[in-house]
């Protein structure tokens, strides 16, 4: 097992290679047009000793891969860069943010699993039913609604019409105001977030268990006489949960960095939109901080995944054998 | 933006199979709905030119003179989905817009199948170096937030349509290498492909001849949702204003325009909204309804 | 453990975090906190405040020397209680007021003006980028490109006199030191924690920060009870940080917010729905709505040194084709005024048709373009119109271009982030471009000086006229403001008449106040007059 997470641990290494090479090809001069000391003032000009200092700090005047060496040992250091735009370390900018976005993505998650294995559950042992129907169509509505046009739909439903026909709104952006809990402000912004995975979860809850309970194993158990109860708690449910499982954790991690669009809609400051925002103004160390946070995490919650596989599936281990 | 990925193949091609899978998919009430809605848009996009312009006006040109009482005018029997701030049909846009949505959705995907299928041949056929080398290039890929990847790329390419349907292409290919990949390696070691190699084939003639007809199913699957993937792509990448550029009518870029006017001109959202739903909708129904058909194993993922 | 209890172990942990996650946070607050929107600002400490969001929590937070009016921007007094320039404008004398005291309970020197400027001037160190409004300061240019350590025109005679030398004659330069980033700064609290200052400056305003700056989310400040004016009626203020005006203004309509901005598209319904306000300036319950001027043109550049709009005659045309008057009124709703003038209209000396090509003439641009060599626009290629995505500028845009496509002239867009964009014209690459240039001090030295002086990095359309330039010099030296206003009315006239860019439109607010407000200004400047301002519940 150890000798397993060691290994998976290593092939990170390439990968965030990969990852921050490609970023840095992205930054060298004339990929991606836009001086990105020119905008620090904004319409108006700066003098040349400004651009130069601007310059020298950021190590700018340095061939490109003069620049990766520096920035590989600050990154050994925890050190992410300053920011160009703000003055800041990066370091510090994702630090106030990184959590806003993770817990948009738990709570999404939360719904995920809930909704999602249940309506996925529901479908398949109700099979053709009324409610099978439901979920199937339901689902595939959810997959084809653009998340921010969701969005936009709801904070206009439930943050205004609803005030105005006197039912119980909701907060419709931000994450703190003086009128509602903190709490309830993630609601919306995490039902948008987790409309589209909820509708993945439930489509494959539903065709891995019609799946598992054809298996020869699944009517030899029941042959046996085992109550349908048991059938499905014990084996068939466990042994479809394990894609599910994958897919919700692959699913956190492009949360990670794909909730752009419900955080512009939802002024939720999370990490994703401030990449964005960082693309478009040219300030690399906030892009590369970023998006490597983001990959990093990915990785390690892939991780968990897979090691989690042993606790659902008994039959895997993880020995020599690289997968 | 999230495109199914299909794993593993597939049952042997036949004349039968393809009989079978359209008397199959002709049975699927929803499937057949998807179809009958995107040969609808089609002819829509198509024939857009002949009726249009003559009955709801031209999708870009704006009216300066009269542009005060055409803006934003309500649904109306002139103007059956109303008008949007600058006095334009919004119906025009939408079937113009149609044009823009179901373009770069087949453009975006036949890129990813292109570059999907060359990389996953060199990588399943050539293995070793090469196979490992692509892989982590696909990891990479997969490890990158998707819309950001998309994002980058647009901002090195530049705005417009073209560029948008590059990105989005661009961004597919490793879920199709994968696919076309586990196919390859799945018949290279089988009996029949080396019988074919004893007789002297080539290894592209064993490629289109054996190989190829072992990948169609699930990559016809796969790129039917994948269209529908790319409409949302584009509408998501033009609503944040990474693109497709006015006036060129795109139903992300009408919701982005509409935004403001949730509340005084809700129609502004409504329809060129119902559009995307409707026709990704379309194009899942229909990619559920060709993998039941063809019988392919789908592993959806993010 | 079997199966089944371990699978469920494993939801139930995840479950948990999930709840201690979300759950976390603060409680509501029961305060009264006037609500005010802003986009997250670049910067909250003096030494770099430059747009609209920072400036105007550092107006709240800090006090200068002088202030502006809110609704006539004539200057006040503010921590000088009187000053006076000698007789060719070259040495200002400020006297300080006894009393104003900074947050942290020290008293207000003139020392510390001089330590808030050099400060700022110490650009190597500080990296300010707001450095240009002392440079007519003595020894100001040396110290920014670290000749010199410190200014020789700022001179501290007492604790309460301020000296200050000039390089040359200025007679507006009391207007400069007005501006709210040239406020005073306690040196011991910069130097304690200078990280820690630029999220939680401590200044000697009307308000105080009352916890650091939250990135994205908000910046609290508290009444200052100490100060040296009438205090605060409010409590608090808290300024919201949002991303956008959209989802701004539906937390506006959903109660949750005092002031903000009203998307465009939606002004009418909104004068509808809470009333528009008789000057435009200043809210109260009924007339909500604030639609007065602000200082500010929006204009089209034009590259003059490009091959074809080198030729007068046809970016006359281009200007005379722009319809100003039907863009104000559709995509701006009346929002904007049309511009008739690179000064917009409440600086003083502002010539209402000042530029004779800035009005919408079909056939004399039509005339023109055929006299410039291009009848119909044949001959002429398709031109570049640059401007910069995310903003909301795509209506405009799309109406100028069908103007100059109803005289024959087509253009491309070449939208781009405005990095790049900034870029693009920095370097003349470009030929025609939206660009907005906001006041800094409302005269009318500010729209001329840095937009057309040859030499000035700000001339993005490349105007070169060794006249203009002259005269532009020796207009800053007249110490008799008449006499100084006609001069530059003159420039005006003469630049317009180049059409070297295109106005289209002055801008105005779009801004409303909540029923609960009262009094509350926001000024032709974009500065809110915070501390005069009270809430209703506040009576009770």
């Amino acid at each position: 097992m150890l000798a397993y997470v060691v290994r998976r641990v290593l092939q990170f290494i390439p990968v965030f290679l990969g990852v921050t090479l490609l970023l840095f090809v992205l930054r060298a001069p004339g990929v991606l047009p836009g001086d990105p000391v020119r905008l620090i003032t904004g319409e108006r000009a700066i003098s040349p000793e400004l651009y130069q200092q601007v310059v020298e700090k950021h190590h700018l005047d340095r061939p490109l891969y003069v620049q990766y060496g520096y920035y590989l040992q600050g990154l050994l250091q925890g050190d992410l860069g300053t920011s160009f735009q703000r003055d800041m370390p990066v370091r510090d900018i994702f630090a106030a943010k990184f959590p806003n976005t993770v817990r948009l993505a738990l709570a999404a998650i939360v719904i995920e699993i809930i909704i999602g294995i249940g309506a996925g559950m529901v479908s398949a042992l109700k099979r053709y039913s009324f409610l099978d129907v439901f979920v199937t169509l339901s689902t595939s509505i959810l997959v084809s609604v653009p998340v921010f046009w969701l969005g936009m739909v709801m904070q206009v439903l439930f943050g205004i019409k609803f005030k105005e026909w006197g039912l119980p709104f909701m907060p419709i952006s931000g994450m703190s105001s003086a009128q509602f809990p903190d709490w309830a402000h993630i609601i919306l912004p995490a039902i948008t977030l987790a409309s589209v995975s909820t509708a993945y979860t439930a489509r494959i809850m539903r065709s891995q268990l019609l799946e598992v309970m054809g298996q020869d194993y699944i009517r030899t158990a029941r042959a046996k006489g085992l109550s349908s109860n048991a059938v499905v708690w014990r084996h068939a449910f466990k042994n479809a949960l394990i894609p599910v499982v994958t897919f919700i954790g692959i699913d956190l991690g492009a949360m990670m960095g794909g909730a752009i669009l419900t955080e512009t809609i939802f002024n939720w400051p999370g990490v994703g939109y401030e990449i964005f925002l960082a693309i478009g103004q040219r300030d690399w160390p906030i892009v590369m901080g970023g998006v490597i946070i983001i990959v990093f995490a990915v990785m390690i919650i892939n991780l968990i995944v897979d090691i989690s596989y042993a606790f659902l599936d008994p039959r895997i281990r993880y020995g020599g054998e690289v997968r | 933006m999230r495109a199914p990925a299909v794993t593993t193949p597939v049952a042997p091609t036949s004349r039968t199979l393809w009989g079978d899978a359209w008397r199959r998919l002709r049975r699927n009430k929803l499937a057949m709905a998807g179809l009958v809605w995107i040969v609808f848009m089609v002819i829509l996009a198509l024939s857009a030119d002949l009726w249009v312009p003559q009955h709801f006006g031209d999708p870009e040109r704006i009216d300066t003179e009269n542009l005060l009482e055409l803006q934003l005018q309500s649904p109306s029997a002139v103007h059956p989905f109303g008008t949007d701030r600058l006095g334009r049909d919004i119906l025009s846009r939408i079937v113009y817009g149609a044009r823009i949505s179901l373009t770069v959705g087949v453009l975006a995907t036949s890129i990813s199948i292109v570059l999907g299928l060359f990389f996953g041949a060199l990588s399943g056929y050539y293995g070793k170096i090469l196979d490992t080398l692509i892989m982590r290039l696909a990891d990479v890929f997969f490890a990158f937030p998707y819309i950001l990847f998309a994002i980058a790329l647009l901002a090195v390419l530049g705005r417009g349509y073209q560029n948008v349907f590059i990105a989005i292409g661009i961004l597919g290919w490793p879920s199709i290498a994968r696919v076309f990949r586990s196919s390859i390696l799945s018949v290279k070691e089988s009996e029949y492909v080396d019988a074919a190699r004893v007789l002297g084939a080539g290894d592209s003639r064993i490629m289109v001849r054996h190989i190829m007809p072992n990948a169609i199913a699930p990559i016809i699957v796969y790129a039917t949702m994948s269209i529908g993937s790319a409409i949302l792509a584009e509408a998501a990448l033009s609503f944040l204003g990474m693109g497709v550029t006015p006036p060129t009518p795109s139903w992300g870029l009408m919701l982005s325009e509409a935004r403001g006017f949730l509340f005084s001109a809700p129609w502004l959202m409504i329809y060129p909204g119902a559009a995307i739903l409707t026709t990704v909708l379309a194009f899942v129904l229909m990619g559920d309804g060709l993998r039941d058909a063809l019988d392919v194993k789908l592993k959806e993922e993010g | 453990m079997s199966g089944r209890s371990r699978t469920a172990l494993v939801l139930l942990l995840v479950l948990g975090l999930v709840v201690l996650v979300a759950g976390a946070g603060g409680c509501a607050r029961d305060v009264d906190t006037f609500v005010f929107y802003i986009n997250e600002p670049y910067v909250i400490d003096p030494v770099n405040a430059q747009e609209e969001m920072g400036i105007n929590v550092v107006n709240a937070v800090f006090d200068g020397l002088l202030d502006f009016d809110p609704k006539t921007s004539e200057l006040i007094p503010a921590v000088a209680e009187s000053w006076e320039p000698n007789a060719d404008a070259t040495v200002w004398t400020f006297n300080l007021r006894e009393g104003a005291k900074f947050h942290n309970g020290r008293d207000v020197t003139a020392e510390d003006f001089k330590y808030a400027w050099e400060r700022i001037l110490n650009v190597p160190e500080s990296g300010s980028e707001i450095a240009y409004h002392l440079d007519p300061i003595l020894g100001a240019v040396e110290m920014q490109s670290g000749e010199a350590a410190e200014a020789e025109g700022i001179r501290v005679v007492d604790d309460l006199t301020l000296e200050v030398t000039l390089a040359y004659p200025f007679a507006d330069f009391e207007y400069v030191v007005a501006h709210p980033s040239l406020a005073p700064v306690p040196r011991e609290e910069v130097e304690a924690d200078p990280d820690a200052y630029a999220m939680m400056p401590v200044g000697n305003g009307p308000f105080m920060m009352s916890e650091p700056w939250a990135p994205g989310q908000y910046i609290r400040v508290e009444r200052f009870d100490d100060y040296w004016g009438e205090p605060a009626l409010l409590d608090a203020v808290e300024f919201k940080i949002f991303s956008d005006e959209e989802t701004a203004y539906l937390e506006f309509r959903a109660g949750n917010v005092d002031f903000t901005t009203i998307p465009s598209g939606q002004i009418q319904s909104a004068i509808d729905e809470y009333g528009e306000s008789s000057d435009g300036w200043e809210a109260a319950p009924g007339s909500q709505v604030l639609l007065g001027g602000e200082l500010s043109t929006l204009y089209v550049v034009m590259n003059n040194e490009d091959e074809h709009l080198s030729n007068a005659d046809l970016r006359r045309a281009i200007s005379l084709a722009i319809d100003r008057e039907t863009i104000a009124q559709t995509v701006y709703e009346g929002t904007r005024t049309p511009a008739t003038n690179i000064v917009p209209e409440g600086i003083i000396g502002w010539e209402d048709g000042a530029w004779e090509y800035s009005r919408y003439d079909v056939p004399e641009a039509e005339r023109l373009l055929a006299e410039a060599g291009y009848p119909g626009g044949e001959g002429l290629p398709t031109l570049q119109l640059a401007y910069n995505t995310g903003d909301g500028h795509e209506p405009l845009m799309q109406l100028i271009q069908q103007n100059l496509r109803d005289i024959g002239i087509e253009t491309e867009f070449d939208p781009m982030e405005f990095a790049q964009l900034l870029d693009v014209y920095y370097e003349g690459a470009h030929q025609l471009g939206r660009l907005g240039w906001v006041v800094d001090y409302p005269i009318m030295d500010n729209f001329l000086y840095p937009l057309f002086l040859s030499t000035s990095a700000d001339n993005l359309a490349f105007y070169d006229d060794p006249e203009v330039d002259e005269a532009l010099v020796a207009a800053r030296q007249i110490a008799e403001e008449d006499e100084r206003v006609r001069a530059y009315q003159e420039i005006a006239r003469t630049i317009g008449d180049d059409a070297p860019v295109v106005p289209v439109v002055m801008y105005r607010h779009r801004h409303v106040v909540s029923e609960r407000v009262r009094g509350f200004v926001y000024s032709p400047m974009i500065l809110a007059n915070l501390h005069e301002v009270w809430l209703a519940d506040d009576e009770e």
